[in-house]
């Protein structure tokens, strides 16, 4: 049904237990144990907590036109939601279905044979991932070329590169045609010429309105190549919405693990987000800060600085002082709040806003005092320069009875 | 749900036929010896054959002398596919752990990919057959077309069991020396050397049991000695042939690859957690 709401591919309520430690993966092992339970007609050992759950109560749909970016540490689910998708592996609980032929873009190269020459591979590999003879040999030189290995096609592979290993393996299974494409972190494959050749073909097939569903760690990929996102911890969706908010939760998530560098006279012990949602370029971000000053005498040499960068570059699109915003930072208080207002005009993307303690005569950069990752909604379409404007605004001062003592911490105006 | 079964992988055959190349491509490759290498086992087993029928010959003093050589030829061949292939195929699934753990493809493809491997080997040694039936004077008779239900029955038979065998041993990794050991000496408790008649009566019953003796001694009989498989056959007072032995490993053959069928829907999405 082209064109139809119908979701491609269903995952719903998803949940995935893999056993772990022994197995009994021989018979010498099994039937002795077997004839033990028998005879002492005692209880199996529990198996319950030698198993864990790699996927917990996940959902997802995809549908025509739509891309997913699945995002998450090391060992959060990824590969094995991928791998439910591609049916590798069944579900323990929960349904999940992909409609059409699967184009899995993970490791490209796993079903060559090193003996086998590069074009008796071509043919092998692409019969792996369904293609019919007749249909590989009609792609034959598009799948060479676009691998660039045409000089070393009748070597055989086990004396290719591992670059060009994965180059013949990535040509074949982009030119599978798929109805539904599955990819997993095979975008960094070769070299640089050969990813951006590779990023142009996955994004030409998912513009061209092929579902699709791709795991990887560069985000970029994500915001450029995605219509939405979501974040797993541990096998749980902890975030879903649109590749910004996700990336933008994920890295926040990932942020909580580091810890402040608190050696500046300034923190910003807590920032709270006053809108819920992402906001749009040219809408105000509402922020409430809290602040620290750890050291009095000192506290008047230094500034705040906020500065919004791109959570993926890393390149800095609006930066100010705080002070010259408007805050009137009282000198005989340890301990206050503060509105911040940004209006960003930037194009749409997760973004980082930090705040930096700054030496105030020189100018230069003493400690990060806090941050929070924003993202920043929007159709796409931004053209010139990213310009920002912010406002600040003390709405509360406070000071400890003894210097230094900051526990308990809690925000009056919550 | 077992109709799928056989219809997905018929979809498949294109890579069925791609992983027999590659395994043919493999092993003849770089063999010096190519086509000859087809033929070393079913070799061995006849000369096995002619050694163990002196050394009958010599301590009894009864020999067959060289008209037994096309009833032996004709049983060495069959049984040297069977073995090649079930003991090829039982590590077929664990061989290509890497594949079945990363993509997704009707995971019988690749066991019987190498029965199929197995098939051409088949079919070189049976040229090979006729050529020394011919040589040892066997007359061409209408009976020789029983070998093709026959064969096709091995063929199934052999397919079949190398299912079964190749997930049996994805599970349990010691399924494939058990193989090996019941190879090495299933061929004495098959009719390969010997016709069963001369295990006498108890005896010709209970080897008959195994459901390849039948394919090979009608194999025998209609090949080398021009038998109808229609017509009961006695000899020395013993039952050698009776036509229901046609039936009765069709039936395993049908058997064995239901089970199979049924083992592959049932555990095909947990191979990949026991690679």
């Amino acid at each position: 049904m082209p064109g139809s709401a119908e979701p491609k591919v269903r995952f719903e309520r998803v949940w995935k237990r893999f056993r772990r430690g022994d197995m009994h993966d021989s018979l010498r092992d099994l039937i002795p144990s077997l004839m033990r339970r028998a005879l002492r007609r005692s209880a199996p050992p529990a198996t319950a907590n030698r198993s864990f759950w790699a996927l917990q109560d996940v959902s997802f749909h995809v549908g025509t036109g739509e891309a997913l970016g699945i995002i998450g540490a090391n060992g959060a689910g990824k590969s094995t939601a991928l791998k439910l998708l591609t049916r590798v592996l069944g579900p323990t609980h929960g349904f999940c279905s992909v409609e059409g032929r699967v184009g899995a873009l993970i490791e490209v190269s796993a079903g060559f044979h090193p003996d086998l020459t590069g074009r008796e591979n071509v043919f092998l590999h692409g019969a792996v991932m369904g293609m019919s003879r007749s249909e590989i040999a009609r792609k034959f030189d598009r799948i060479v070329d676009f691998s660039g290995v045409e000089e070393f096609l009748d070597t055989p592979v086990k004396r290719y590169s591992s670059g060009m290993n994965a180059r013949l393996g990535f040509a074949i299974a982009a030119h599978l045609d798929p109805d539904v494409l599955i990819i997993d972190e095979v975008l960094s494959v070769g070299d640089a010429n050969f990813q951006r050749k590779a990023l142009t073909r996955v994004s030409e097939l998912v513009k061209s309105g092929v579902p699709a569903v791709l795991v990887t760690h560069q985000l970029d990929q994500v915001t450029s190549l995605c219509t939405k996102a979501l974040v797993l911890e541990r096998g749980k969706v902890v975030a879903e919405g649109t590749p910004s908010e996700s990336i933008a939760q994920y890295l926040s998530s990932a942020m909580d693990a580091d810890a402040i560098d608190d050696m500046s006279v300034l923190v910003v012990k807590t920032i709270r987000r006053q809108q819920r949602q992402g906001v749009r370029p040219g809408d105000t971000l509402n922020l409430s800060i809290e602040v620290i000053v750890q050291d009095l005498r000192l506290g008047a040499v230094q500034q705040l600085i906020a500065r919004v960068s791109s959570a993926i570059t890393g390149s800095v699109v609006f930066e100010g002082a705080l002070h010259e915003a408007g805050l009137e930072a009282p000198t005989m208080s340890s301990w206050y709040w503060a509105d911040v207002g940004l209006t960003l005009h930037a194009p749409p993307g997760p973004y980082h806003v930090e705040f930096i303690a700054a030496d105030r005569r020189s100018g230069s950069e003493l400690a990060r005092a806090g941050g929070v990752y924003v993202s920043l909604d929007g159709d796409g379409k931004f053209h010139g320069a990213p310009r920002g404007d912010m406002t600040a605004r003390l709405t509360h001062a406070a000071q400890f009875g003894v210097a230094n003592d900051f526990a308990p911490v809690t925000t009056p105006d919550a | 749900m077992i109709v799928e079964r056989w219809e997905s992988l018929w979809h498949s055959r294109g890579l069925v036929r791609e992983f027999a190349l590659r395994d043919l491509r493999v092993r003849y490759h770089q063999a010096a010896l190519g086509v000859l290498w087809a033929l070393l086992m079913p070799v061995l087993v006849v000369l096995t054959g002619l050694v163990l029928r002196l050394v009958v010959a010599q301590s009894s003093g009864a020999g067959d002398g060289v008209a037994s050589l096309g009833g032996i030829v004709v049983r060495a061949v069959p049984w040297s596919f069977f073995a090649g292939a079930l003991g090829f195929a039982t590590s077929s699934l664990t061989a290509n752990g890497v594949l079945i753990s990363k993509v997704y493809f009707p995971r019988e493809a690749l066991p019987v990919a190498t029965v199929a491997a197995q098939g051409v080997d088949l079919a070189v040694g049976l040229v090979m057959a006729s050529v020394v039936l011919a040589f040892v004077g066997v007359t061409l008779s209408v009976q020789m077309l029983w070998a093709i239900p026959l064969l096709i029955t091995l063929v199934l038979l052999t397919t079949g069991v190398s299912l079964i065998a190749a997930c049996a041993n994805l599970f349990f990794r010691d399924v494939r020396y058990l193989v090996q050991v019941f190879l090495t000496f299933g061929v004495f408790f098959t009719p390969v050397f010997y016709d069963a008649t001369r295990l006498g009566a108890t005896g010709a019953r209970i080897v008959m049991l195994n459901p390849l003796s039948p394919i090979l001694e009608g194999l025998r009989l209609s090949v080398a000695d021009g038998h109808s498989l229609l017509q009961p056959l006695v000899v020395d007072g013993i039952a050698a042939w009776s036509p229901w032995m046609l039936v009765y490993p069709a039936v395993f053959a049908a058997g064995s690859l239901l089970v199979a069928s049924v083992l592959y829907s049932r555990l095909e999405l947990s191979f990949a957690e026991y690679l």
